[in-house]
């Protein structure tokens, strides 16, 4: 049945992936949404809860507000809360019924932002698109409304653009992340997401070349470029060749002010028997770049969510059909994807697991490893380590 | 860019004015788009002899999928006018007011703005602004402007003091605003003088006086507008001076 899933998961709604990306900044995200619950799109999604604070509210919208249109009461409840919290800007974010009902988010941020004179912005999430798309915007608001713009331009310098706990979990590789960029000669000014002040995201326009880790970055990336100048490099340093690669195109770039996505462009087109890795565009193509440059064998990945076709090589894979899906695995030598998607591959088909956040939430968190400027062909060659679900038709 | 959302009473003649004022830009030399909001999808046929585009709703309906491309959802009419239908659902069923807002969703995903270039922009919204979905037109990134078209019928009038008071409401927001009245004549007694009053308390005004006139019906039996099939006939004169007015306006910023 078209675009239906009876086995496998879904990635974490936008809803989760605007309230991931604006976790540590200070604002007060609120979703505008039925049940006083904010369970699904925190404590599921978000690994951080439960030992940082921050300020993630729901509207408690009800069948009447949403049919009579409602629109004072969510104002003055948003008015009255944020006087009270005075968080440094105020998130909007969507869900299915204000949607459904044609509630004008960016109409109402204006109305809050006159009542309370403190930034307010409407982030378009409706349920129906993946984290991806709700981190993407909360990204770019926030550097529209507090990047400063008229910061000098520092030499060998860099911002970190995409990184959410979805992607990247909270097991040590961000800190990692930086650690390999500033050991080449790279200082982070930003790394928009995690472990990032608002202060920080004021100088982000004084960066040398923005380092893509997630299409959540992208946009934000090329608001950068028109806005700023700021070349951008679209690649997770996994691995430790793939890595040198990766570093080398954030130089080449920085001097030379032009784009790269070494993440597809360092990779070659793929046999339809080579293996699989699936998931989020840039990361699983970094993936499969490092894996080509350990074991010489062009790796094909599978991108089920929101991408930009500049990402992936034409033997890459798109679909988000569980059927397809099930039919791409048959023609693979080994998978390489979340244990949720253990169940549609062949028992035939090496699978080897790796958590995604973004999938299994928090049922393998604990065995998400740390790949930055790791060697990628162990993950090949060990065996199954993680308990899968499987599940009989 | 002028951005123009017409609303007024079902059945006052707003897809009338709307594609007369289409046909008269065209006719200055201007680039024309012209959006259909109502589930009728019949505001453009009087630019396309007859035969409008498939509309957006009935698009996806038929095929099960959104448009890939603005060809499959819009035709050139009269004059290089881009002709688009928002259409609705079964009637019965559904939700029109989120057609709406999908319609315009997709025609940004399809970058109609960016390919096309038009100078102006006239959105044809059904009746009243009855839900979220049919102020639409009216948000910040659309029209600028709102032109009401009534006569000097009472129930008419009703209707433009609804559609003034759902503007006004959104006074906080960044939304258009009203720019004035177009009086459509249905001879009523002392007509002007009522609409005029309205202007007033509305502290707006009277933009164009279109004279009832069989010229307008007798063009729209042959699938075109006035303006097209009678240029010079008073009714045609006064929708071209009404495009007159509002080029100005573009020309103010």
């Amino acid at each position: 049945m078209k675009q239906t899933a009876s086995i496998l998961s879904v990635y974490a709604a936008d809803t989760s992936g605007a309230c991931s990306a604006l976790y540590e900044l200070g604002g007060m995200s609120v979703i505008h949404d039925a049940s006083g619950c904010n369970s699904t799109y925190t404590t599921h999604d978000e690994p951080r809860w439960y030992h940082q604070d921050s300020m993630v509210f729901l509207t408690g919208l009800t069948e009447a507000d949403a049919i009579l249109g409602n629109d004072e009461k969510l104002v003055g409840d948003l008015v009255q809360t944020a006087m009270e919290l005075r968080p440094r800007f105020i998130a909007l974010c969507g869900s299915p019924v204000p949607m459904m009902v044609g509630t004008d988010y960016d109409a109402l941020a204006i109305e809050v932002r006159l009542k309370t004179g403190i930034p307010c912005f409407g982030i378009h999430s409706d349920g129906m698109h993946s984290y991806l798309h709700g981190a993407s915007q909360a990204f770019l608001h926030v550097c529209e409304e507090f990047c400063e713009t008229s910061v000098p331009r520092n030499q060998n310098t860099c911002n970190i653009l995409g990184l959410t706990p979805l992607d990247f979990s909270t097991n040590g590789s961000v800190q990692k992340l930086r650690n390999i960029l500033e050991r080449n000669g790279f200082r982070v000014i930003a790394p928009l997401g995690m472990d990032c002040t608002l202060e920080e995201v004021s100088q982000m326009g004084s960066a040398s070349v923005n380092l893509v880790v997630s299409h959540a970055g992208l946009a934000t990336a090329q608001w950068f470029q028109e806005r700023f100048g700021i070349p951008w490099v679209a690649g997770v340093p996994v691995g430790t060749e793939f890595s040198r690669q990766v570093l080398m195109s954030m130089q080449s770039s920085a001097q030379t002010g032009k784009c790269a996505v070494p993440c597809a462009e360092t990779r070659h087109d793929a046999a339809q028997d080579a293996p699989l890795v699936v998931g989020e565009a840039i990361f699983a193509g970094s993936l499969a770049a490092a894996l080509e440059t350990e074991t010489g064998a062009p790796v094909r990945i599978l991108c089920p969510l929101e991408h930009d076709a500049s990402l992936l090589r034409k033997t890459d894979s798109t679909t988000e059909d569980e059927d397809e899906i099930a039919a791409l695995f048959t023609t693979a030598t080994g998978v390489v994807a979340d244990p949720l998607y253990r169940p549609v591959c062949p028992a035939t088909v090496p699978f080897h697991p790796l958590p995604h956040e973004a999938y299994s939430g928090r049922c393998y968190r604990h065995l998400i490893p740390d790949l930055i400027g790791t060697p990628i062909a162990p993950l090949l060659a060990a065996k199954e380590n993680v308990e899968c679900f499987v599940l009989t038709k | 860019m002028l951005k123009i959302a017409i609303y007024g009473k079902g059945g006052i003649g707003k897809s009338t004015v709307t594609s007369n004022l289409a046909a008269a830009f065209a006719m200055q030399g201007r680039k024309v788009v012209q959006i259909g909001c109502d589930p009728k999808a019949d505001s453009t046929i009087n630019l396309l002899d007859g035969h409008p585009p498939v509309p957006v709703m009935n698009f996806i309906r038929d095929y099960d999928r959104e448009p890939e491309s603005l060809e499959e959802i819009s035709r050139t009419g009269f004059g290089g006018v881009v002709c688009i239908e928002a259409g609705g659902p079964t009637p019965g069923l559904g939700c029109a007011g989120r057609g709406i807002l999908t319609t315009f969703s997709l025609l940004e995903e399809l970058r109609l703005f960016e390919l096309c270039k038009p100078d102006v922009v006239l959105y044809d919204v059904l009746g009243d602004v009855v839900c979220g979905g049919f102020a639409a037109p009216i948000r910040e990134g659309y029209a600028n402007h709102v032109i009401i078209v009534t006569s000097g019928e009472k129930m008419a009038l009703y209707a433009a003091n609804n559609i003034c008071q759902a503007v006004q409401n959104f006074a906080d927001r960044g939304y258009a605003s009203v720019r004035g009245i177009v009086l459509n004549r249905r001879n009523v007694p002392a007509e002007r003088e009522k609409v005029q009053a309205f202007a007033v308390s509305h502290a707006t005004q009277i933009l164009a006086d279109i004279p009832r006139s069989d010229d307008i019906s007798n063009c729209e039996e042959h699938g075109q507008t006035v303006v097209q099939g009678a240029p010079d006939s008073p009714a045609g004169l006064a929708f071209r001076e009404l495009a007159d007015t509002l080029r100005e306006d573009s020309r103010n910023g």
